[in-house]
């Protein structure tokens, strides 16, 4: 789901202008975690049996309940995120924590334990790492007090400052000292300053926006609406907006998986009566759609591998025991099925 | 009345009762469980052994000393109970007679049951559709209250104080004349709940105190009972509880989850004694409101029932009735009313002496739904006995019927109001032996085997989660109990134990290839043992209990198991202190003696070691 390669490399890019004089990190050989595909299984509500899974596409060897196989203890949360920057991998738990871990071996770095809510995304910037949470629910189980909580260290530690946001963020998104916040329940792009840990500004988008994402070095946001899909670009040496496509694709949910060449997998669900899922491929050139490109029943989670053109589509079986994900070629046809964990919800695909 | 018309036109027969004088009766009259339950096993638990349990619920009683596996989630928490390999949803519960499942949940929370609530608690196992009714598909549980005349003032009070902040407090007043009987019992619990445990959740397992998981519970219960007149009784009673909790966290959760449940019951029966009869009219109200958070979910049930009970000949008993429910759900998101109306049959017929065979029929109409046929049979025969020994053995068949619950149906958004009724299958074959050749020494071994059909799964579709007739189970295993009094020299040695061997097999999954066809249920455990034994002499008794929970799958088809743990109790009174005729009996108790770190469900935190020290006084 929310990979972020492409940051990473936005990263180390700017790190690098930054910090000039920094000793550049050393050619280190990859673990045995760093290749392949990660399974991010959410895990059951109530049962905190959130893993991760990593799966070779080559062997097709799937090892299971790698956190716990690592730390000699559970992941024990709800699995939301995984975001990986050059050494650190963070998974970020619906739960209120977020376990940083080496990705080569997933042995645990440090964990921030206290004071979070319902984390959902974290961005790296500099020595500092900035969590989008829900806040706790209300008693009619809206999330009036959402923040982004900034942790001073990169292996974690306690939480410095909450900056409130809008009603239930998601993705985040770094551009040089800011941080770009999904909005999703106002419709709003929050851009932080990580210097001073505050908001700087709010642009209003249409939908509700779920997540970033960068195709040929331009960055857009993918948002939901009832009917349509939203991409906005942003222009970012102004911090502003720039283009908006609007494409006619109905109930659309947040999770979708992008290709090089601007294709997008976006998984839709008709909800009651029908219960159909749907995986629709939208072409951002051409602002095209295939509404009905795979489709089935339980769909909770896409990814897909640029490198071996492969695409992968969890399926939660209805959270009663393992999961499935199946292996999509490019044409769309059928590969192969895996069974996985609980709740498989993403991917982090090296 | 009215009720009298009804079984009258339902059964074409007038009720006659017989208007022969009958002996004033000295017991407050509750109908026998075992009368109609010939093939099935019962267990019964009596004031005296659920004195042990003072302060505790009468889940820890059934997972202690019962085949019953009881779904914990936690200290204090919820506690659903499993009858073999069943669900939660699948175990009807009554009070005095009175159906008290919530309507909404299809289910009880033994947690909110306070053992000092009752005065007798009777376990009968497998489908009991036709003599129980809704939602007695893997069993039954029935608590009494057992209330005397002619026994004059009699009162006690009670106080505990325990480990984590346990303070548990009971007084217990009764009267009773030769006419008029009244008991009250008013109570007290409470506990802060705030033990150590290791929490899995954070980097290096650290040691911590639970927080958020303070409860405690106040009730009253009063039973009100008189003879009008030498054949005719009526009586009255009425449980209040009310238990405020702080929901503990699944480890790795922070959640600060509260939840308040208060729950009214009252019943009124009038019996009628002919000389070889029972007639019986009763009424009762149950009133649940839970209050999770800021949610409210109120549920109200009106019962009207009568049944006749009579010995037509000296092998023959039959005992028809009726029961009307009326049912008002006020809930969160939906409000929803019901009616059902049930009608049954019960005949018991004794060939001879050895030989007892009973037949139940119910017909059970709820909505525009008609469940005409809803049978059981079973058999007692003794084939052995003589002076010291008595093997009886025992068969059944029977069918269950569990209603879809008023959530299934009407929950917004996702209830589905075309669900059918879970439908179970039971049989059952079974061995009694009790013999005083060594000592009072009784054996139960018993075979069961299960299909329950149409078994309600709530699963996601889309953003909603909708309830789906969608499993179907096998259920079979093996129910071991056995248990032995003895002297040994100056001490009285009791000691009782039993085995459970539990399967309980997925048979039809969520879609063709869900890959946990095959396999067992979670949180099923396949074995369960207990035992405990008592020593006693001179009003000093030392007791050591131990109970035994096998590996539970955490889902049919993932990797992970919880392991088996075993539990063992200590217990130490002395029932002699007294002051005058005021006796002082006084208690101390260990539970989980070897701190054994253990968890019942996955990642929530149970206690280690705990002291408790009671103190009764008796008049």
């Amino acid at each position: 789901m929310k990979l972020k390669l492409n940051h990473l490399v936005w990263a180390i890019a700017f790190s690098t202008l930054l910090f000039s004089c920094d000793d550049s990190t050393s050619e280190r050989p990859l673990g045995q975690y760093e290749t392949g595909v990660l399974i991010m299984n959410e895990g059951a509500f109530g049962s905190n049996d959130g893993e991760v899974f990593h799966f070779d596409p080559s062997s097709k060897e799937l090892k299971t309940d790698i956190f716990e196989a690592s730390n000699n203890r559970p992941f024990a949360g709800l699995l939301e995120d995984m975001v990986l920057t050059e050494d650190r991998l963070y998974l970020v738990a619906n739960t209120g924590k977020v376990e940083i871990v080496n990705p080569g071996d997933f042995k645990s770095l440090g964990t921030i334990a206290n004071d979070l809510d319902q984390a959902r995304s974290l961005e790296v910037v500099g020595n500092k790492l900035f969590i989008s949470d829900y806040g706790p629910y209300d008693s009619d189980y809206n999330t009036p007090d959402s923040y982004i909580a900034v942790v001073e260290g990169l292996n974690g530690g306690s939480i410095k400052k909450k900056i409130q946001v809008s009603n239930k963020p998601e993705d985040l998104f770094t551009y040089g000292k800011y941080v770009f916040v999904a909005g999703s329940e106002e419709g709003k792009v929050e851009i932080i300053d990580t210097e001073t840990e505050s908001l700087l500004k709010t642009l209003e988008v249409s939908g509700n926006p779920q997540q970033f994402f960068e195709v040929n070095g331009k960055l857009w946001l993918y948002s939901t609406g009832a009917k349509e899909i939203y991409f906005q670009s942003f222009q970012l040496d102004n911090l502003s907006k720039a283009s908006l496509l609007t494409i006619p694709l109905a109930n659309a949910t947040s999770r979708m998986a992008f290709d090089k060449a601007g294709l997008i997998y976006v998984l839709t669900s008709s909800g009651w009566p029908a219960y159909q899922d749907a995986v629709a491929r939208v072409s951002l050139s051409n602002s095209t759609v295939e509404t009905n490109w795979i489709t089935g029943t339980g769909f909770y989670g896409i990814g897909f591998d640029s490198q071996r053109e492969l695409l992968y589509l969890a399926n939660s079986k209805g959270f009663q025991g393992n999961g499935t994900v199946s292996i999509y070629l490019k044409n769309g046809q059928l590969d192969s099925e895996i069974s996985v964990g609980r709740g498989p919800s993403g991917f982090l695909i090296y | 009345m009215n009720v009298l018309l009804w079984i009258g036109l339902i059964f074409g027969i007038p009720p006659q009762v017989q208007d022969t004088v009958h002996l004033a009766q000295v017991a407050v009259y509750a109908p026998d469980l075992s009368q109609f339950t010939q093939g099935q096993k019962i267990q019964t638990f009596s004031s005296i052994e659920l004195k042990e349990y003072f302060g505790r619920s009468l889940g820890d009683l059934l997972q202690e000393n019962s085949p019953i596996f009881i779904r914990q989630y936690g200290a204090g928490m919820l506690q659903s109970p499993s009858f073999r390999g069943t669900s939660a949803g699948h175990t009807a519960v009554f009070w005095n007679g009175l159906p008290i499942n919530s309507p909404s949940l299809g289910q009880s929370d033994l947690s909110i049951l306070p053992i000092q609530g009752v005065d007798q608690v009777g376990v009968q196992f497998g489908s009991g559709g036709a003599l129980f009714g809704n939602e007695a598909i893997g069993g039954s549980l029935h608590l009494n209250s057992k209330t005397e005349f002619g026994k004059g003032f009699q009162g006690n009070f009670i106080q505990q104080f325990g480990s984590f902040g346990q303070f548990n407090s009971s007084i217990k007043a009764a009267y009773s004349t030769a006419n008029f009987s009244s008991q009250t019992k008013i109570y007290r619990e409470s506990v802060e709940n705030n033990f150590p445990f290791n929490d899995l959740s954070q980097a290096g397992t650290p040691e911590k105190k639970a927080a958020n998981s303070a409860v405690s519970q106040v009730g009253i219960v009063q039973d009100l009972a008189w003879n009008l007149d030498l054949s005719k009784q009526l009586k009255a009673s009425f449980w209040y509880n009310q238990a405020a909790r702080e929901i503990q966290p699944v480890m790795g959760s922070m959640t600060q989850d509260q939840q308040e449940d208060q729950n009214f019951r009252l019943v009124i029966d009038y019996f009628r004694f002919g000389e070889k009869s029972v007639l019986n009219l009763k009424t009762g109200f149950v009133q649940d409101n839970q209050i999770f958070n800021q949610s409210e979910n109120l549920t109200r049930q009106f019962f009207l029932s009568t049944d006749y009970d009579v010995t037509v000949s000296s092998k023959w008993n039959l005992k028809t009735g009726i029961r009307l429910n009326s049912i008002q759900g006020i809930l969160s998101t939906y409000q929803a009313n019901d009616q059902r109306i049930e009608t049954y049959q019960s005949f018991r017929f004794e060939p001879n002496q050895k030989i007892k065979i009973s037949l139940n029929l119910r017909e059970l109409l709820y909505q525009d739904q008609f469940e005409p046929f809803i049978p059981s049979l079973g058999a007692d025969w003794e084939i052995w006995k003589n002076e010291s020994n008595e093997l009886i053995i025992q068969a059944s068949l029977a069918k269950g019927i569990k209603i879809p619950t008023l959530n299934d149906r009407f929950w917004e958004p996702g209830g589905n109001p075309n669900l059918l009724p879970e439908e179970s299958k039971s049989g059952e074959v079974g061995l009694n032996w009790t013999t005083n050749t060594v000592a009072n020494l009784e054996n139960s071994l018993t075979y069961y085997r299960m299909n329950v059909d149409n078994w309600i799964i709530w699963l996601p579709k889309g953003s909603s989660w909708v309830p789906e007739n969608i499993r179907e189970v096998l259920n079979q295993g093996i129910e071991y109990q056995g248990s032995a009094k003895t002297q040994f020299s100056s001490w009285n040695i009791h000691a009782n134990w039993s085995y459970t061997w539990s399967r309980a097999i997925s048979i039809k999954g969520i879609d063709g290839n869900d890959s946990g066809k095959g396999n067992q249920l979670p949180y099923t455990p396949q074995h369960q043992a207990n035992g405990k034994i008592a020593l006693e002499k001179n009003g000093l008794t030392f007791s050591i209990q131990s109970f035994f929970v096998g590996q539970r799958q955490v889902t049919t088809d993932g990797p992970r198991t919880m392991p088996s743990f075993q539990l063992v109790n200590f217990g130490l009174s002395y029932q002699k202190v007294q002051i005058g005729k005021i006796q002082i009996p006084v208690n101390f108790q260990i539970n989980n003696l070897f701190n054994t770190e253990y968890q019942v469900l996955y990642l929530r935190a149970m206690p280690g070691r705990s002291f408790h020290f009671t103190l009764s006084i008796q008049i």
